[in-house]
């Protein structure tokens, strides 16, 4: 059931969405595509309107301004059985057991009752789960109901998953298997778009993201274009550090000294003179690391610039006010 | 089947699964029994302080000890005559000295209601209240007497008794069975329908809403809560049905057909199944049943509404009182129009949505025009779709801040973003 039902080559294809609460701007004017077939992130600091852009993209709010189309389709509800969407706040009927609710989820979306449960018993097992397949919901740890809940958000086989904050109340083993599940999804055609704001499962997973901070789109594209927005990290000991200077003479002017060894950043085409001068001083190299920086640091970079600007803007204000 | 349909019975068979397996819905099922049973104990307290009234009750006459057996076969005879008897009457000779009536009043023991004294043609009667039934029996009685006392005993008559079987059925029957039905539609939709407020607080409760409103209508949601509701009060209805039908069966089984046919004959339930009404049993049953389904659907379509609004259990505690209040206004209205067959407020009620159901039950009671009933049931489900869909409107734009649907009460976006950019500055 994958893919070649829309005409687009996005699934999801979101065009100046805005959402206000009241008088608060929950997000401003985003926009987003996720290529189909593709794990997509959505990033971004808590209250920044990643999951209010969420649900305007499924339908379930709609936006005061923008639209969005998923495979195409500007109605939401019309491709509701193509979609598996795991809200922020969990939600499961205590009353029922595993292998019924993630039945009745899957009838939802219109998987027939019985195949829903063969398949739910199939998803337990491989998960892991197959102790509860039969217990009430009631009964079962957080983390276990979770697992349950997202099995329902997947049982019938979606063309999109759209997960919100999905590792959030996890343990780490459920997290990697979560995180298999993921791929084995997208392998099997499926477009992944989820929530986070803890970067490393969106540096190991995501084909692209997109970061909103502040309800607005700061960046979109790759992890790799993420992580060079900012300079290449260099760590660099000489043989003999006792010429500082002359150390110094041939690194950049940023560059620090921490003990014998020096700490500085520099953009990827300094790389190569910054070797020949290294080489040519004669200085010698106990120890020499150059790291890209990781996607946690470009987006602390980018959420800390948004928040400058914000407090700049603020004091601007009160200045003008002042001198009024 | 649409998806539409298919995801309101996926609703509808969740919760009525949900409520019918588990060991609370046996007690909402037996809830009548515990009805019935604090009502035969109050009938019972009640019907033997009836008893031990009725046996202190007395009408004293006192009279020459000649006329005591012709008094006495007077007061058998009269008593058969009439529909509702006097207390017990109470013979005393009289003696030489004049008796005191009002001390034969109010001597104890018992309630005295009257007492004739003196001679029969002209009796000094006391009498509790004036001019009550007991003083002038016992004024027939005295004047029966002194007639046989002159004439002698009348011969016995043998009269032949005929039954009026082509006179039809009367209007206050038929106007009796309208009132019945439209109490019978409303005594179950207050039992049954009022449920339907707090049948969102789960979700809302359990954060399923979310997982309900991504993948489905809200109005599937809602119809299909309405609907599960509806099975259950079905459920019920059958239930106790089955259990009225069998015990009907059961009864007749344990008495004698020649005697049910000879005490039935003349008996006022015998009197009433013959009467019909004015379109017919069959049509009346069914079209009352399914004004039953709709006045389910469209009350508890609007307490649905009216519930999923409210953010706490306390909430919805509160929200039952004016709901109670709402049904009994629409019972009012119907019955009052029940009473008054082809007025412009039996018009008025039918017509009125919430209220239409219960007045065109009564209608079909009084009333033999059958195509009347599709319009209204028609009419009715119309009513039916425009509260679910103003629920789901209110819904999404209250509870879940879409606010989708109520573009035109919005302000402009312009005014409201110079706000938000001052909230966030401060």
């Amino acid at each position: 059931m994958i893919g070649d039902r829309g005409l687009s080559d996005y699934s999801v294809e979101a065009t100046g969405l805005t959402k206000y609460f009241g008088a608060f701007k929950a997000v401003d004017n985003v926009s987003l595509e996720v290529p189909t077939g593709s794990i997509y992130g959505v990033l971004g600091p808590n209250g920044a309107g990643k999951t209010t852009t969420l649900r305007m993209m499924l339908g379930i709010i709609d936006p005061d301004a923008g639209s969005s189309r998923l495979f195409g389709d500007q109605r939401p509800q019309a491709v509701r059985h193509r979609i598996g969407y795991l809200p922020e706040e969990r939600g499961l009927y205590p009353g029922m057991k595993a292998r019924e609710a993630i039945a009745f989820m899957g009838a939802l979306r219109g998987l027939d009752w019985r195949e829903g449960r063969r398949r739910a018993a199939t998803f337990m097992t491989e998960l892991g789960l197959e102790r509860v397949i039969d217990e009430k919901i009631r009964k079962m740890s957080k983390g276990m109901a979770q697992m349950v809940q997202l099995i329902g958000s997947i049982v019938h086989a979606p063309d999109l998953i759209v997960l919100d904050e999905p590792f959030s109340g996890l343990d780490p083993v459920n997290q990697e298997r979560l995180e298999l599940l993921v791929k084995r999804e997208r392998d099997r055609g499926a477009t992944i778009l989820f929530s986070t704001h803890v970067m490393a499962h969106a540096e190991r997973l995501c084909d692209r993201i997109a970061i909103i901070a502040r309800s607005q789109r700061r960046f979109e594209g790759t992890v790799d274009e993420a992580r060079a927005l900012l300079p290449m990290q260099v760590r660099y000991t000489p043989r003999d550090s006792r010429d500082a200077a002359g150390i110094a003479a041939i690194l950049p002017a940023t560059a620090e000294r921490h003990g014998d060894a020096w700490h500085f950043a520099i953009e990827d085409a300094d790389v190569e003179p910054l070797l020949s001068r290294i080489t040519a001083s004669g200085h010698g190299v106990t120890g020499l690391s150059i790291t890209r920086p990781a996607l946690h640091d470009a987006f602390v970079h980018i959420v800390r610039q948004v928040d400058a600007g914000f407090a700049a803007d603020a004091t601007c204000d009160a200045v003008q006010e002042a001198l009024a | 089947m649409t998806p539409f349909l298919r995801s309101m019975f996926v609703v509808a068979r969740r919760d009525l699964i949900s409520i019918v397996a588990t060991p609370t819905f046996l007690l909402f099922l037996f809830a009548p029994l515990f009805m019935l049973a604090v009502g035969a104990l109050g009938g019972m307290g009640a019907s033997q302080l009836a008893d031990s009234a009725r046996g202190a009750g007395r009408i004293v006459a006192v009279i020459d000890a000649s006329d005591i057996e012709a008094a006495r076969d007077a007061d058998a005879r009269l008593r058969t005559a009439f529909g509702r008897p006097p207390a017990t009457l109470e013979l005393r000779v009289a003696g030489p000295v004049p008796a005191d009536p009002v001390a034969i009043a109010r001597e104890k023991g018992s309630d005295t209601y009257a007492v004739l004294s003196g001679p029969l043609a002209t009796p000094r009667i006391v009498e509790r209240e004036p001019d009550s039934s007991a003083g002038r029996y016992l004024a027939l009685l005295a004047s029966e007497v002194l007639r046989t006392r002159t004439t002698g005993a009348a011969p016995p008559i043998t009269p032949r008794f005929e039954n009026l079987a082509s006179g039809g059925t009367s209007i206050a029957a038929q106007q009796s069975m309208g009132f019945a039905a439209v109490f019978a539609i409303f005594l179950l939709t207050l039992l049954l329908a009022g449920q339907t407020v707090g049948s969102l607080a789960e979700e809302k409760g359990n954060k399923v809403i979310e997982i309900l409103a991504a993948a489905v209508p809200l109005e599937s949601v809602f119809l299909g809560k309405l609907l599960g509701m509806l099975g259950v009060a079905i459920l019920f209805i059958a239930f106790w049905g089955g259990v009225a039908v069998a015990g009907g069966f059961a009864f007749a089984t344990q008495i004698d057909p020649a005697a049910i046919a000879a005490a039935g004959a003349a008996s006022k339930p015998a009197i009433a199944l013959t009467a019909a009404p004015a379109s017919g049993w069959a049509f009346f049953l069914g079209v009352g049943f399914c004004y039953f389904l709709l006045a389910f659907l469209l009350l508890g379509a609007v307490f649905l509404g009216v519930g999923a609004q409210a953010a706490t259990v306390r909430e919805i505690q509160m929200l039952s009182l004016p709901i109670t209040i709402f049904q009994v206004g629409m019972f009012s209205l119907s019955a009052a129009a029940a009473g008054a067959p082809g007025s412009n407020l039996a018009r008025f009620a039918q017509i009125f949505p919430f209220s239409s159901p219960f007045a065109m039950a009564a209608r079909a009671a009084t009333d033999e025009a059958r195509a009347v009933h599709l319009l209204a049931l028609g009419w009715q489900a119309i009513w039916v779709a425009i509260v679910i869909f103003l629920s789901v409107r209110l819904f999404r734009a209250g509870v879940l801040n879409s606010g989708g649907g109520w573009k035109f009460w919005r302000r402009s976006r312009a005014a409201a973003d110079g706000e938000a950019s001052l909230s966030q500055r401060h």
